[in-house]
C-alpha cells in the first residue's frame, strides 16, 4: 500500500489572513503557510478561493503558480465551486509531481465536477452526499455508486476517485461516528481511495482537545483503509499519528527516526 | 479477453552513483525496474564487478587465487594486475591487516599501501576496512584524504563510526560513503537517514545492506535485499534508493565448503571449483536479490559473473 496522503488544509478563504493575501495578491503570507505545510509532511496543498465570483480564475491560476514555482512543482487540491477557477488553474498545473485534484463533486448539484476531473485527467473528491447530509451508509454507498459510475462512464480510473464519507461533528452526531468508519471500510473494500475532511469532528471543541480527537480518528480511519485526509499538517501529535500507523500498516518502512523524515 | 501484458517498472528509482574519474569511471544504479527485469523497462547501467585485494598480498589469499598473482611482490603490483583479469570493473583493496585483533597493522602503514595500490591502477576504487569500528573510523578517515579527488567508495559506515566516517568521505572530500547494516533492514534504513541528516548527499551514498555466504543465514540476505528493493521503487521511499553493494568474497572464503582440503573432504572435490562455486552462487543470488555491485576475489569468478550480467542484461 501507498503512503497515507496528507492534504494539507491551511490556505484557505475562511482564515482571514489568507483571504486578505488572495485578495490583495500577497505572495508572502501564502508562501509561509505552505512552506509550514510541507516542511510538516503534506503531500498535497489545498487551495480553497472560496466562490470567488467574478475573479476566481484568474486567483486561481495566479495561486498555482506561486506555489508550483515556489515549492518545486507541488501537487496541489484546488478548493472551489467555481468551475471555471478550477479549469483556470488546471490550465497553469505542472502535473510533475502528482495530478491534480478537484475539490470537489458529490451526487447532486455538483456531479459535473466529476466529468470536469474526468476531461482533464485529474483526481476528484467524490463526496457522498446528496441534498443534505446522507441518512445511513445504504445512502453513502448509493451516493458513491452513482460518483463512481459518472467517473468510469467518462474514461476516468476508479483509483482517480477519491471518496469522502463527508466527517460529522461529535458534538452533536456522536452516535454517527461509527458509521462513517464503516463507510470507509466498504470504500476500502472495493478498492477505492478515500478522502476528507476530517477534523470536522472535532468543530466545536477546545484547542488542546482537537489534535487528541483527531488523532484518534486517524488512526481508526487508517485500520478502516481510509487512503487519505485534508488535515492541519503542523497539528504534529496528528503527523505523529498518521507517521506511526504508516508504520503499522507497513506502508513505510520502519526507522527510528521515522518521525523526522 | 486479450492479454495486455502490463509493463513492471516503478515510477520512483535508484540513485545513479559515479564512482571513479575518467574513462573508466562506472555508473551504479539507476534502474526503476526489479534485478534483470530488462523486458519492464531498460536497465541502463548493467551490475558491477569488483575484484578484491588486501593489505596482506599474497600470503593472504587462497593458494587457489595465489597462482594468477605470479611474479606479483608488492600489493600494488597485485592492484596492476587484478585490473587486467577479464569483467573487472573495480578494484576493492580490503585492509584487514588493521584488525587490533590480528595484525593490527599501525594506519600509517595502511594509509601507504592504499597509496601505492592508487597510483598503480586507475580503474574506480573501493577501500575496505577491517571489521573492526574504532580502527575502520581511522582508516577510512585518512584513505578518504589520501585518495582525495579519486570519487572512491568507503566501505563502511556503521552505525557506530557514521559520523566520522561520513564526516570524513562523504563531507570533507565529497566521495562515496557505504552504508553498512548487518542485514537489518530498518537499521539499513535508518542509517541513511542519519548520514543524510549530517549532511551527506543521498546521492553519494551506497549501502552494504548486508551480506553472507549462501546456507550461512543467505535466506535473511534476500529478503533484506527484497525489502530494501520494494520500499525503494514500490513505495518510493527516497531513503532506500541508495544502490547496494555487496562484498561478497569476504564472506565466502572463509566458509569451509571453500577452505576445507581435498584430502579431508575427498567427496566434495577439488577445493578451487568448490571455493569458485560459493563465491559464483553468492554472488548471482545477491544481484538477483537486488545488488548493484559485488565484490569478488577469484579471477574465474569474476568472468563468470560478468558474462551472466552480459548475458542478461
Amino acid at each position: 500500500m501507498a503512503k497515507f496522503v496528507t492534504i494539507g488544509e491551511r490556505l484557505s478563504t475562511t482564515a482571514p489572513a489568507v483571504n486578505k493575501a488572495f485578495m490583495e495578491r500577497d505572495p508572502e503570507p501564502i508562501l509561509k503557510r505552505a512552506k509550514q505545510q510541507l516542511d510538516a509532511g503534506a503531500v498535497y496543498l489545498d487551495v480553497n478561493i472560496g466562490p470567488a465570483e467574478g475573479y476566481g480564475e484568474d486567483l486561481m491560476k495566479w495561486a498555482v503558480k506561486l506555489l508550483q514555482e515556489n515549492f518545486d512543482n507541488v501537487p496541489l487540491a484546488l478548493d472551489t465551486s467555481n468551475k471555471k477557477a478550477i479549469e483556470a488553474g488546471i490550465s497553469v498545473y505542472n502535473r510533475s509531481k502528482g495530478k491534480p485534484i478537484v475539490n470537489s463533486a458529490d451526487a447532486a448539484g455538483r456531479i459535473e465536477n466529476v466529468d470536469l476531473a474526468a476531461a482533464n485527467d485529474a483526481i476528484v473528491i467524490a463526496l457522498c452526499n446528496g441534498e443534505g447530509i446522507a441518512k445511513d451508509n445504504d445512502e453513502r454507498m448509493g451516493y458513491c455508486q452513482i460518483l463512481l459510475e459518472r467517473g468510469l462512464e467518462h474514461g476516468m480510473e476508479e483509483t482517480d476517485l477519491w471518496f469522502d464519507p463527508l466527517f460529522l461533528v461529535v458534538k452533536g452526531m456522536q452516535d454517527k461516528q461509527m458509521e462513517i468508519l464503516e463507510c470507509i471500510k466498504m470504500f476500502s473494500d472495493m478498492g477505492l481511495n478515500s478522502t476528507g475532511g476530517l477534523s470536522n469532528n472535532s468543530n466545536g471543541m477546545p484547542k488542546h482537545i482537537r489534535p487528541i480527537m483527531d488523532s484518534a480518528l486517524v488512526a481508526m480511519c487508517m485500520m478502516q483503509g481510509l487512503t487519505s485526509a485534508i488535515v492541519n499538517p503542523n497539528d504534529l501529535r496528528l503527523m505523529e499519528t498518521i507517521k506511526s500507523c504508516d508504520v503499522f500498516k507497513n506502508n513505510t518502512l520502519y526507522a527510528d527516526s521515522y518521525l523526522e523524515i | 479477453m486479450p492479454f495486455t501484458a502490463k509493463s513492471g517498472k516503478f515510477n520512483a528509482k535508484i540513485n545513479t552513483v559515479e564512482v571513479g574519474t575518467g574513462d573508466k569511471a562506472m555508473k551504479l544504479g539507476g534502474e526503476n525496474v526489479l534485478p534483470f527485469y530488462t523486458f519492464d523497462d531498460a536497465i541502463e547501467n548493467a551490475p558491477k564487478v569488483g575484484i578484491e585485494i588486501t593489505d596482506g598480498g599474497l600470503e593472504n589469499e587462497p593458494e587457489c587465487v595465489r597462482k594468477f598473482y605470479e611474479g606479483c611482490v608488492t600489493v600494488a603490483d597485485m592492484a596492476k594486475k587484478a585490473v587486467t583479469f577479464e569483467g573487472v570493473d573495480f578494484l576493492s583493496i580490503r585492509l584487514e591487516g588493521g584488525d587490533p585483533n590480528g595484525k593490527n597493522k599501525s594506519t600509517e602503514e595502511l594509509i601507504q599501501v592504499v597509496k601505492e595500490v592508487a597510483d598503480a591502477v586507475d580503474v574506480p576504487l573501493v577501500v575496505c576496512g577491517c571489521k573492526n569500528v574504532e580502527k575502520d573510523a581511522q582508516l577510512l578517515d585518512k584513505a578518504a584524504a589520501a585518495l582525495d579527488g579519486r570519487n572512491a567508495m568507503f566501505l563502511a559506515a556503521k552505525e557506530e563510526n557514521y559520523k566520522t566516517v561520513g564526516a570524513s568521505a562523504g563531507l570533507a572530500y565529497k566521495q562515496i560513503v557505504g552504508a553498512e547494516s548487518a542485514v537489518d533492514i530498518n537499521l539499513a534504513k535508518q542509517l541513511n537517514v542519519l548520514l543524510t541528516q549530517l549532511g551527506v548527499d543521498s546521492k553519494m551514498i551506497v549501502m552494504n545492506a548486508g551480506t553472507a555466504a549462501v546456507g550461512y543465514g543467505f535466506d535473511y540476505v534476500v529478503s533484506t535485499l527484497d525489502r530494501v528493493k520494494a520500499a525503494a521503487l514500490s513505495q518510493g521511499d527516497a531513503t532506500l534508493q541508495m544502490p547496494i553493494v555487496t562484498p561478497v568474497a569476504s564472506e565466502t572464503w572463509v566458509v569451509k565448503e571453500s577452505t576445507a582440503s581435498e584430502a579431508d573432504m575427498p567427496e566434495w572435490g577439488d577445493v578451487e571449483e568448490r571455493g569458485i562455486d560459493m563465491e559464483v552462487e553468492t554472488a548471482a543470488a545477491v544481484l538477483a536479490a537486488g545488488s548493484d555491485a559485488v565484490i569478488l576475489k577469484h579471477p574465474e569468478s569474476v568472468r563468470t559473473v560478468k558474462a551472466m550480467i552480459n548475458a542478461l542484461i
